[in-house]
């Protein structure tokens, strides 16, 4: 279980901040983040594996606080933390292979994960990760030559070669199109409950979220403004993840006018 | 605010004032700095077509010029060589200075700004007067040679492969850190296999230059094959060094079309 007690975060003036964010996540669900453009999300997100620091706070994953791990410790707790990125973030030149071997890298000796010396075993793995996500006939070919939902899925694989407790989405479908943004998310959901992982997700769409997730993080001006199941979420809720962003909007028209 | 809003027609009659002024400025100063170092255009643009039947008359090889190729083609390898081989070490070790100099991939920033002034000083010494130091405390010798176009190299590409990593998207870096990959490992499995066309085309392109550069370097330091068009030229041997001229220029030819070929292969 993530549990994020307590958040805090201010990046240099005051924009884009976090303020006392809680939330919990579950195993076997998939969790999704919604609000407004720079309500917070992002920062969330890579705060929980420490990509952003210098918060507040408590982020325990199964009861260890990631923000209290020294450097050896993270290094090893982000082994088991998958991500994917809303620009997928390959090496584009290294094929799918090598790709979702990286995956192994955290738990590598330093020299091993430079010269790329992978085990047998974990060759086949790789592999048979891409066979799971229906990409194992482009194995070898580089990864700027597939398209953005095979990229993705590739991505994914690689988080799976970490034998991840949870994977962080960060806008995973934002850059695809209906019938990748399918694909994907159907593999998310079925990775939640086939190996009851925790999946944390970034969204902008709303109806994907309602779709897919079974707990929904409102948050608007890093603050938390709802969090509950997904069937609790109606239009009084959304109206007010997405409020003020509107209201600013609305004032910002208006001024123009 | 929407009383300044300007017209289209405005908008594009200062536009095209702007781009008058420019003009007018430059074709001043090439007036003005024509007329401070006595050059007068038209009758050096007369005296054109008479250099250039002189030169034609002197530099176009003869047959008597082929019994010159032997030695003229053993300098060429030779200074072929040493530009290549100047290059790459000068590759390698811009290479480390480029990683630990890098924005994305610097230890420290103090080392960054180091290796930045480093690289300026060196590259911003023309490779003539490298040579001309240089030759003071190695003499004249091939390695004279080799040092100045390693010294300048160096400047040049480390300042080129910084750019390059610089360049990456950092946030690939940052999926790596992801999954545990810890300082070398992001350097060795993410920036250069991201970063390697890209630096391969700047050596190659280096090559390319210093071949250019060496000919000149050997000039200075009496050896290559800009040593032996010195002494064919200075010995009125014009054909011999016009030989040398057309052979550099072969060579620099095919060296370009090589490079083009291995930069589309690798892009």
């Amino acid at each position: 279980m993530l549990k994020v007690i307590q958040l805090d975060k201010t990046y240099g003036s005051n924009k884009r901040s976090l303020k006392d964010v809680n939330f919990t996540a579950q195993p076997g669900e998939v969790t999704a983040i919604i609000g407004p453009s720079g309500a917070g999300k992002t920062t969330i997100l890579r705060s929980v594996n420490q990509l952003i620091r210098d918060d507040s706070g408590q982020i325990l994953l199964d009861d260890q606080d990631i923000r209290q791990a020294n450097k050896a410790e993270l290094r090893k707790i982000r082994h088991h933390i998958g991500m994917i990125f809303q620009n997928y973030n390959l090496i584009s030149p290294l094929t799918a292979l090598e790709n979702v071997l990286h995956g192994r890298l955290g738990a590598k000796s330093t020299v091993a994960g430079m010269l790329g010396l992978y085990s047998n075993e974990e060759k086949t793995e790789a592999l048979a990760l891409l066979d799971e996500v229906g990409l194992k006939e482009y194995a070898y070919q580089r990864c700027d030559q597939l398209s953005g939902g095979q990229q993705q899925r590739v991505g994914i694989a690689r988080a799976l070669m970490q034998h991840p407790k949870m994977i962080l989405c960060d806008e995973p479908i934002a850059s695809l199109d209906p019938k990748s943004t399918k694909i994907v998310m159907d593999i998310l959901r079925k990775l939640a409950k086939e190996k009851q992982l925790i999946i944390l997700i970034n969204l902008h769409q709303v109806d994907i979220a309602m779709e897919y997730a079974d707990h929904i993080i409102g948050i608007n001006s890093g603050a938390i403004v709802f969090e509950g199941a997904t069937k609790a979420v109606d239009d009084d809720v959304l109206q007010k993840i997405y409020r003020q962003a509107d209201d600013a909007k609305a004032v910002v028209s208006a001024n123009e006018d | 605010m929407k009383t300044s809003f300007p017209s289209p027609q405005s908008f594009f009659r200062q536009r095209r004032l702007r781009l008058s002024v420019v003009l007018i400025i430059l074709i001043g100063i090439y007036v003005l700095s024509m007329t401070i170092v006595n050059f007068q255009t038209w009758t050096s643009i007369v005296k054109i077509p008479a250099g250039i039947i002189w030169l034609f008359h002197n530099f176009i090889p003869t047959e008597r010029s082929i019994s010159y190729l032997g030695p003229i083609l053993y300098q060429l390898w030779r200074t072929l060589l040493v530009s290549i081989s100047s290059t790459i070490i000068a590759s390698l070790f811009s290479l480390v200075f480029a990683i630990l100099g890098a924005q994305t991939t610097t230890p420290h920033p103090v080392l960054r700004i180091v290796i930045r002034f480093g690289a300026s000083l060196l590259r911003n010494i023309p490779v003539v007067a490298w040579a001309m130091i240089l030759l003071f405390s190695f003499k004249q010798s091939d390695f004279t040679g080799f040092l100045a176009l390693f010294f300048m190299t160096l400047g040049y590409l480390t300042r080129a492969f910084t750019e390059t990593i610089e360049d990456l998207d950092a946030e690939k870096l940052q999926a790596l850190q992801a999954v545990g990959a810890n300082y070398f490992q992001c350097v060795f499995c993410g920036v250069l296999p991201e970063a390697a066309s890209t630096l391969t085309s700047w050596v190659l392109y280096m090559i390319e230059n210093n071949l250019r550069d060496a000919t000149l370097v050997g000039l200075l330091t009496g050896t290559g094959v800009g040593f032996l068009f010195d002494f064919y030229f200075k010995s009125f041997r014009y054909d011999a060094a016009g030989l040398i001229v057309l052979l550099i220029a072969i060579l620099v030819i095919v060296l370009e079309l090589t490079s083009t070929m291995i930069r589309r292969a690798i892009a």
